[in-house]
Order: C-alpha cells, then sequence, then structure tokens
C-alpha cells in the first residue's frame, strides 16, 4: 500500500486537472454512449493502455535524462520479433516462452546500451543516436522477418495480453501496474532516480557533484530499452504476430503522453503520476473516438493539435514572465 | 600552403568523395556496365528530389533546428495543388509552384512561431506538426492517389537536357528538372556564404547568445530559416509530383530518416552552426547510390534499412568524435 500512499499524498495541480479531466470524459460519454462504460470497451481499453503506456514511461525516463527517445517503437517491434523467433523455434513449451520473454528483454537491454553508448560516449545528441536507433532496429527486424509478419505464436503466450482475471481484467494491465509501481520507487526514492532528475536539470553541474554522466545515460536508456521491449511482447501477445513496423503511430502519442503528464522536453521535471494519469486520459479520448467512429486520420491530427496546444498552454505563461522580467 | 592542403584532404567532404569512389570502384568491379553515362543519369535522377529536401533541412540543421514535418506539408502540397488544378481546370507549371511555394512558406512559418515565439523545442514543434499536417490531408482532402494530371504538368517531365542511348538500344534522357536542384544549390551556396542572413545562420546555430550579442537578430533569422526551408520543401513537393507524374498522400512520409542522413553524412553538424551546399550534395549523392546499387552488391533489398541506418550511426559517430578531440584539443 507504500506507492498508493505516497500518491494520494504528493497529489499535485497537474494531477488534479488530468483527473478531472478524465472523470469529465467518462461522464460525458457515460451519459451520451452507455457503450462507453461497457465490459467490452473496458476491457479493451485495458488491453491497449498497457502497450502505449509502457512505452510512454521509456519516453518519460529518456526525458527527464535530458534528451528523447524516438527508438522505442523500433525496441519493441524487434523485441516482439525475437521472442517470437525463439518460442517458434523452441516449440509452444513454457520453458520456450520463458526463454523467448527473457531473449525479447535482454534484446531491449542491448538496444537502449547501444542508443546510452553513441550518446553518453560518442556523444551524438539524443535525437539523431534515437532517430537512427529506429532505422537500424527496424531494419534488424526486417533482416529477421523479410517483411511479413511472424504469426502462429503459442496460445499460452498469446493469453498474456487476451485471457482475463474475472472476465475483465486482462492480465498484461497487471504487468501495467506492477511497472508503475517500481517505476515510482525507483524515481522518487532511489539515488538512481535523484542522479535522473539532477542530469536532466544541468548536466554540467551533475558532473561537478560528482555523478558520472555516462553511466546514468546508459543506465536510463537501458531502461528505457526494457520498457520498449516489455511493451513489445505485450504487443506481440495482443496481435498473436510479430512484425517490423507495428505500432508506427505510438511514438508521437509516447511524446504527447509525457507531454501532457507534465515532463518536460528540456528535461530534469516530470513525476510518475503525472504521467500516468495522462495515459489514461488519453485512453478514454481515443476510446472516446472509437466509440463516435471518428475517422483514425483525424485522431492523428488531434494528436498532433493537442500536442501543440498542451505545449503553446504551458510555455505562455513562462514568456510572459520572462517579457515581465525585461 | 602545405597544412592548407592537408586540411582539404582530410576535411568532411573529401572523406565522402573518397568513400563514394571506393564504393564506385568495388560496384563497377562487381558490375562492369555501371561505368557508363546511364548510371550517372540514373543516379541524378534519384538524387533530384531528395536533394531539394536536402538543402531544406541543410539551412535548418545549420540554424541550430531540425525539421521532421517537411514529408508531411510536401504531401499537403501535392494533394492540396492538384486538387486546386483539377477544379479550376488552371494546366500552368508557374502556378502549380506558386502555390506549392505558398502552402510551404505558410507551414515553415508556423513552425517558426511555434519555435520561436512558443519557445517548443524544434523536434518536438516539427513532430507535432508533422502529425497534424499528415492527418489533416488524409481526414479532409482524402485518401486518393491522383495520376490524372493536367496535360502541360504531365509531360513537363519529358523535357530533356540531353540523352544518351547505351550500345543496347536503351534511351537514357536527363530530365531538365535536374535544373531545379542545381539552381537552388548554387542561390542556397551564395546565401549561405556571401549574405548577412545566410551568416546569421550559422551565426545562431553556433551560439544563440553570441549571435545575440553581435547584433544578429534571432527570430527574425529563424523565421527566414524555416520560412526559406518550407519553401524549398513545397518546391520539392512539387517538383516530385512532375517527375513521378502522380500526387499521393502518404508516399514521402518517412523521407525525413534519409534527408537528415544525407545533410549530416555530408558534414552538416546535427548541434548547428556547421554545414556546406557542397557537403550536401555528396551526401545525398552517397545514399543515393548506396540506395540504387545494393542490389548489383548482394545485398538484398530487405538489408536495405539496416544499412542505411548504419551509415548514418558511422557517419555522424565520425562528425561527432571529431568534434569532441576539436573541443578537448583548444584549451589554450
Amino acid at each position: 500500500m507504500a506507492p498508493k500512499k505516497s500518491l494520494v499524498k504528493s497529489i499535485d495541480k497537474h494531477t488534479l486537472i488530468l483527473l478531472g479531466l478524465s472523470v469529465l470524459i467518462v461522464i460525458t460519454m457515460g451519459v451520451h454512449r452507455p457503450k462507453f462504460l461497457g465490459s467490452a470497451n473496458l476491457q479493451s481499453m485495458l488491453v491497449q493502455l498497457p502497450e502505449y503506456g509502457i512505452l510512454a514511461f521509456g519516453m518519460m525516463i529518456a526525458m527527464i535524462s535530458g534528451g528523447i527517445d524516438l527508438s522505442l517503437v523500433g525496441i519493441a517491434n524487434l523485441s516482439g520479433i525475437i521472442a517470437a523467433v525463439v518460442m517458434l523455434g523452441l516449440g509452444g513449451t513454457p520453458f520456450g516462452i520463458t526463454l523467448g520473454v527473457l531473449g525479447a528483454l535482454s534484446g531491449g537491454v542491448l538496444c537502449g546500451a547501444f542508443n546510452g553508448v553513441l550518446l553518453g560516449y560518442v556523444k551524438i545528441p539524443a535525437m539523431l543516436v534515437t532517430l537512427s536507433g529506429l532505422q537500424v532496429f527496424s531494419g534488424l527486424s526486417l533482416i529477421i522477418t523479410k517483411g511479413p509478419a511472424i504469426t502462429g505464436l503459442p496460445e499460452a503466450f498469446s493469453k498474456i495480453a487476451n485471457a482475463t482475471f474475472v472476465g475483465v481484467i486482462p492480465y498484461s494491465a497487471f504487468v501495467f501496474v506492477l511497472i508503475v509501481i517500481v517505476l515510482s520507487y525507483l524515481m522518487n526514492q532511489t539515488v538512481f532516480g535523484r542522479k535522473l532528475y539532477l542530469m536532466g536539470t544541468n548536466r554540467v553541474a551533475a558532473s561537478f557533484t560528482g555523478i558520472n554522466i555516462l553511466k546514468t545515460t546508459i543506465t536510463a536508456y537501458i531502461l528505457s530499452g526494457i520498457l520498449g521491449s516489455t511493451a513489445g511482447i505485450l504487443m506481440a501477445s495482443h496481435y498473436n504476430s510479430a512484425k517490423s513496423d507495428y505500432g508506427s503511430s505510438y511514438t508521437l502519442l509516447t511524446l504527447l503522453i509525457a507531454v501532457l503528464g507534465g515532463v518536460d522536453p528540456n528535461g530534469g521535471d516530470g513525476k510518475v503520476q503525472g504521467v500516468f494519469f495522462s495515459i489514461i486520459v488519453l485512453q478514454l479520448v481515443s476510446s472516446a473516438f472509437n466509440i463516435l467512429r471518428i475517422n483514425a486520420f483525424i485522431k492523428t491530427f488531434a494528436w498532433g493539435l493537442i500536442l501543440i496546444l498542451v505545449l503553446t498552454a504551458i510555455n505562455i505563461p513562462k514568456i510572459i514572465r520572462e517579457q515581465k522580467k525585461g | 600552403m602545405n597544412a592548407k592542403i592537408k586540411q582539404k584532404l582530410l576535411s568532411n567532404e573529401a572523406i565522402v568523395v573518397y568513400i563514394i569512389l571506393l564504393l564506385a570502384l568495388i560496384i563497377g568491379a562487381v558490375n562492369p556496365t555501371f561505368i557508363s553515362p546511364a548510371t550517372g543519369i540514373n543516379l541524378l535522377r534519384t538524387m533530384l528530389v531528395t536533394l531539394i529536401f536536402a538543402l531544406s533541412e541543410m539551412i535548418v540543421i545549420v540554424s541550430g533546428g531540425i525539421d521532421v514535418s517537411f514529408p508531411a506539408v510536401s504531401c499537403l502540397t501535392m494533394i492540396a495543388t492538384i486538387k486546386f488544378l483539377l477544379a479550376t481546370g488552371i494546366d500552368s507549371v508557374p502556378i502549380t509552384y506558386g502555390i506549392g511555394i505558398l502552402i510551404g512558406a505558410t507551414f515553415g512559418a508556423l513552425n517558426a512561431f511555434l519555435i520561436t515565439i512558443i519557445k517548443i523545442p524544434p523536434l518536438i514543434a516539427t513532430l507535432g506538426v508533422s502529425s497534424l499536417t499528415s492527418g489533416a490531408t488524409l481526414a479532409f482532402l482524402g485518401t486518393k492517389i491522383y495520376t490524372d494530371l493536367p496535360e502541360k504538368i504531365d509531360t513537363m517531365h519529358r523535357i530533356s537536357i540531353f540523352s544518351y542511348t547505351n550500345p543496347a538500344g536503351n534511351e537514357y534522357s536527363m530530365t531538365a528538372l535536374i535544373l531545379i536542384p542545381a539552381i537552388l544549390c548554387v542561390l542556397i551556396h551564395l546565401m549561405l556564404r556571401h549574405t548577412m542572413i545566410g551568416r546569421g545562420m550559422y551565426a545562431i546555430g553556433g551560439d544563440i547568445q553570441a549571435a545575440h550579442v553581435v547584433g544578429f537578430n534571432v527570430a527574425k533569422t529563424r523565421f527566414f530559416t524555416y520560412i526559406l526551408s518550407g519553401i524549398l520543401a513545397g518546391t520539392g513537393a512539387i517538383t516530385y509530383m512532375i517527375l513521378m507524374r502522380v500526387a499521393d498522400p502518404k508516399v514521402l512520409m518517412g523521407e525525413e530518416m534519409m534527408v537528415i542522413a544525407a545533410v549530416v553524412i555530408g558534414g552538416t553538424r546535427i548541434t548547428g552552426g556547421h554545414g556546406t551546399v557542397i557537403g550536401t550534395i555528396l551526401g545525398v549523392a552517397l545514399l543515393a547510390l548506396v540506395k540504387n546499387n545494393l542490389i548489383i552488391l548482394g545485398v538484398p533489398t530487405h538489408f536495405q534499412t539496416f544499412v542505411v541506418g548504419m551509415i548514418i550511426v558511422f557517419g555522424t559517430s565520425i562528425t561527432s568524435i571529431r568534434a569532441k578531440r576539436i573541443a578537448e584539443q583548444a584549451k589554450i
């Protein structure tokens, strides 16, 4: 119960706004479209939410560290493919599935280390590293699959996202909750979390206080990579297949979630609880769009518009303050 | 003098030239028919549109920004322009370019506004604009691919400046459209080298505070850069439409990766303040060469994404390690 208690205690204005927004959407949609609160819709929300929710946490960590991770979707797909290949190679035994999942996670670690080393040691800017990382990881996925999706994954594996606990809650939702708890501990209670915030706020000052910038950067991106591959495993389980270009719209969505959740694009600021509620708000909006049968392209349009509007709303008070100062 | 020659021979541009020559030699050894005017014509044709986009991206990166929205803006430009032409029955190449340039400039101004006035980081601002624009194109202008272009625009690509017939009797002709990137390269080169606004782009890309202190108008320079970049993107979009004789609302999406790669390989530093037109031309040429000849070298097409990714990683690593060394040396 410890994380929940600290969550309630440290609730801030930003989170309150997000919470209010979610309640507003639920009530409006619930009144106009009762289907919105039906168990079918709730279940489909709970299946989708962990996939990009976990990716969004990966983005959050990279952004707090002062960078960005545009390669997350690439890591997710590559991990899904590694898991699929290993599982199909070893047959659908529990041993094969475990090994597949472990293989996928180590893939995520390697991808994250690749990003982290290029960033921290070779000193290429995060944006360029992860953009080329995306290209390299998708390229590897294409080499393995030669294009088409890998299908026919073991049934037990597809149950992670598709089977439910007491009829409504998919098992992937538990994975998500576990990650939220671990991350809020990691970011708020550990030395690593403190180092990450400090490094994102001011890299030079952080290095003068004795923080090993290279090590912290690599750790942050490995963590982001692990989250990417966890999302990839859930995606593969959900679709019961793995492909090199699933979820290509998730990059902008995760960025939007992070920014809406109060993560500063310039680094050093952002909370797990903010991102958590931001994930919920966006899932509600997305589901509302689906139920109202709004065209998927309008969704793309809306995500871009919301991203720009949110950042404008956040930045305008700062600009006015600066102008007053002189 | 000697040191100067040595510096030239080890410059970024020179290294790209060596790699291009080496690659050409290898491809030529594997496939002797490679060394022919036909290859040159094919290569220039592949480079044509990418080069225009690369110029648009290069000036933005030089000024310390980044633009990932140009593929979406270009797709919108193509579809909006063709819809306008078909609806009004206008069939004129200059008007087509005029509309393209206008749309490009508008989105350039939007990017500049978000980055300069609202102070959103360039990558995030242009990602947002990209999503917004792409979504708007597909949702409001439709997903239709247009191949029924007005006649003058449809036949424009046939005007050629020279042609070559190989011994087998195949004719290769160089379209006059190549003059567009050629002229733009010269103009941008002159602007970057010899005008105050061009020098201003390097100045704000190198150190924004210093540029401000020296007296450059940072906001004005940024607006000029992004609007010019938008104009170039619009020009690229119309040129693509004329060259390929098609207007497709999605075809250029994802192109930003290749273009940024070409610009960075050409020696433009992603952190701003450094970059030349010649380097950009060489970067585009290198990637076009790789793209056109992977199959000849025995690399299957599904390796292409990975190979391009690794080229970017190595290209940027070299530039970055050099910059790191220079930074470590300069402690007088």
